[in-house]
């Protein structure tokens, strides 16, 4: 019994004629095995010794012990620890705040001259797009290092740090949002007679607005967990604390600190996500 | 540029005592327009056109024909690789910069898809069409002077969509959003409205509305009007004259009233088919 009499009975409005038979499958299956092999290839590379990352399995089971009673601490907060946090707890949220608004202005035109659809000059999208590229390539931490050194100790070289790597955040993501939009409403702007300022100020930016906001609630979050970590280089904030605290092995009043920082992001998680509901 | 083109059309607004107050309309003018996509595509082959100021030109032809190229070689959205184009006595092939955003300025557009910004006001929308009328900076600053605010009010007045000023476009019907699109046209004040497909996304009632509008505009207000339709019935309806293209030609150039199915037969190059007319 050949397929084409199996599948007749099955399609009533068919019989009679022969059962559908669709193009040949293109070649090239093998692809998705070859791919396999190579992803088995680079894992075997990269975890044989002498060559790889060096994973040592027995020096894990010999030191788990050196890890354990600072998890045995970091399970015991030290409450009476709290007044101390209060301060650099409210300059990071200061410096996040901060921040984030500086971004925002700064990555607003930004964002209108790395977008194809709002930036037809060539020279000069490409410009923006490798300088944020570049930008976004350096991590905060070198940021924050670098600053300190230039401007000092404190909440300034943290801002600094958290602004350059939010603008390359939010340029990225609203252009590549510009760029996705319907241009139909940029075409008429145009066939109206204005300028590209003119065409992106009335018609690209109100269809953007949501989204440049959104993304402006996404880097606030983020930079109040990286402006934690950039006080260990000296940057301000929550971080010199968390730094202090290490050096003297206070992993309790550590698991305190690491407890607020969790509280303060998922308030503020709670907080954007219920705007960006009105966002829309 | 702008203040040209006004003291040009003063003479002729005077000598027309009927239209003293209004803008005088503008005749349209093509000669040998061949228009070449860089993909190799020829979209218009060889068009000569006058078109009478204060005409409702309806354009018909099946999609491809190069209506839609032809309408935007109008206002210098496509751009004609030979040939040249005149509106209101304005080269528009020659136009660049300054003067093709002043030109553009007095030409009125409607889109198939209405092309507002959706997330923008209804009397945000209107007032894109005061763009080449307003300096740049006070479209940065959306500090709209109360005589462009007045013009807009007068425009959604005249569709009757004066009460939903303050709505957001997207909000809006289809039906809605046309007559807003129109009211963006209308703002500018313009010499000549070209519409592409302006009830193509709309059912029977909502396009013999739009429909409606726009003969409104070309008879109370003179405007040279060219409207490019692919239904038979709208634009024999609708037209005065009808102007039928086919592969870039111009196949038939006549009274539209006079136009039977034969002629449209001709232009399309196939019989009439039931989905070529609207109905009511």
């Amino acid at each position: 019994m050949s397929a084409a009499d199996v599948a007749a009975p099955v399609r009533p409005g068919r019989a009679g004629r022969p059962a559908p038979v669709p193009p040949r499958r293109p070649a090239g299956r093998w692809k998705a095995a070859a791919g396999w092999a190579a992803v088995l290839a680079v894992t075997a590379l990269t975890l044989a010794p002498g060559i790889g990352v060096e994973v040592d399995l027995g020096a894990m089971a010999r030191n788990w012990r050196n890890g354990a009673d600072k998890i045995v601490a970091l399970l015991q907060p030290d409450w009476s620890f709290f007044p101390r946090t209060v301060e650099p707890l409210l300059e990071t949220l200061q410096m996040a705040v901060i921040a984030t608004a500086v971004a925002g202005v700064v990555a607003l035109p930004l964002s209108l001259w790395a977008a194809r659809t709002t930036n037809p000059h060539r020279a000069l999208r490409g410009t923006v797009r490798a300088v944020l590229n570049v930008v976004r390539a350096v991590p905060d931490l070198l940021y924050a290092s670098v600053l300190v050194a230039m401007v000092g100790v404190g909440a300034l070289p943290g801002i600094l740090a958290l602004v350059l790597f939010d603008v390359g955040i939010v340029v990225k993501l609203v252009s590549e949002q510009l760029e996705a939009a319907d241009t139909g409403a940029l075409e008429a702007a145009r066939a109206a007679g204005g300028t590209q300022l003119q065409v992106n100020r009335s018609v690209a930016v109100p269809d953007m607005m949501p989204g440049f906001w959104n993304q402006l609630l996404y880097v606030l979050e983020l930079n109040v967990r990286a402006s934690s970590v950039l006080g260990l280089v000296g940057a301000g904030g929550m971080g010199l604390l968390i730094d202090a605290v290490r050096s003297f092995y206070r992993y309790d009043q550590l698991s305190l600190i690491i407890l607020e920082i969790l509280v303060v992001v998922l308030v503020l998680e709670a907080v954007s996500s219920a705007a960006r509901r009105r966002l829309t | 540029m702008s203040v040209g083109l006004r003291a040009a059309s003063g003479g002729a607004a005077a000598a027309d005592s009927a239209a003293a107050a209004l803008p005088a309309p503008w005749p349209v003018r093509m000669r040998d327009v061949v228009v070449r996509y860089p993909n190799g595509v020829t979209a218009l082959d060889g068009v000569s056109l006058d078109l009478e100021p204060g005409e409702m030109v309806a354009v018909v032809g099946l999609s491809g024909s190069g209506k839609s190229s032809m309408i935007r070689t109008l206002n210098g959205l496509v751009p004609v690789t030979s040939g040249t184009v005149e509106v209101g006595g304005h080269d528009v092939t020659a136009a660049r910069g300054r003067a093709l955003r002043a030109l553009r300025g007095e030409v009125g557009m409607i889109f198939q898809s209405f092309n507002l910004a959706g997330r923008a006001s209804v009397l945000q929308n209107v007032l894109v069409g005061r763009v080449a009328h307003a300096p740049t900076w006070r479209t940065l600053l959306g500090a709209h002077t109360a005589q462009d605010r007045a013009v807009a009010y007068e425009a959604l007045d005249r569709v009757g969509m004066l009460d939903r000023a303050w709505h957001r476009a997207a909000h809006l019907s289809g039906g809605q959003q046309q007559r807003v699109a129109i009211a963006r046209a209308l703002a500018q004040q313009p010499r000549a409205v070209l519409a592409d497909e302006p009830v193509a996304s709309l059912d029977p009632p909502t396009a013999h509305g739009v429909m409606s509008d726009l003969r409104r505009v070309n008879r109370e207000l003179g405007i040279t009007v060219v409207v490019n339709l692919h239904l038979l019935d709208l634009a024999r309806e609708y037209g005065t004259r009808l102007i039928g293209l086919r592969a870039g030609q111009v196949v038939y150039d006549g009274a539209a009233a006079d136009a039977s199915d034969r002629v449209f037969e001709d232009i399309y190059g196939r019989s009439i088919r039931p989905d070529d007319v609207l109905g009511s």
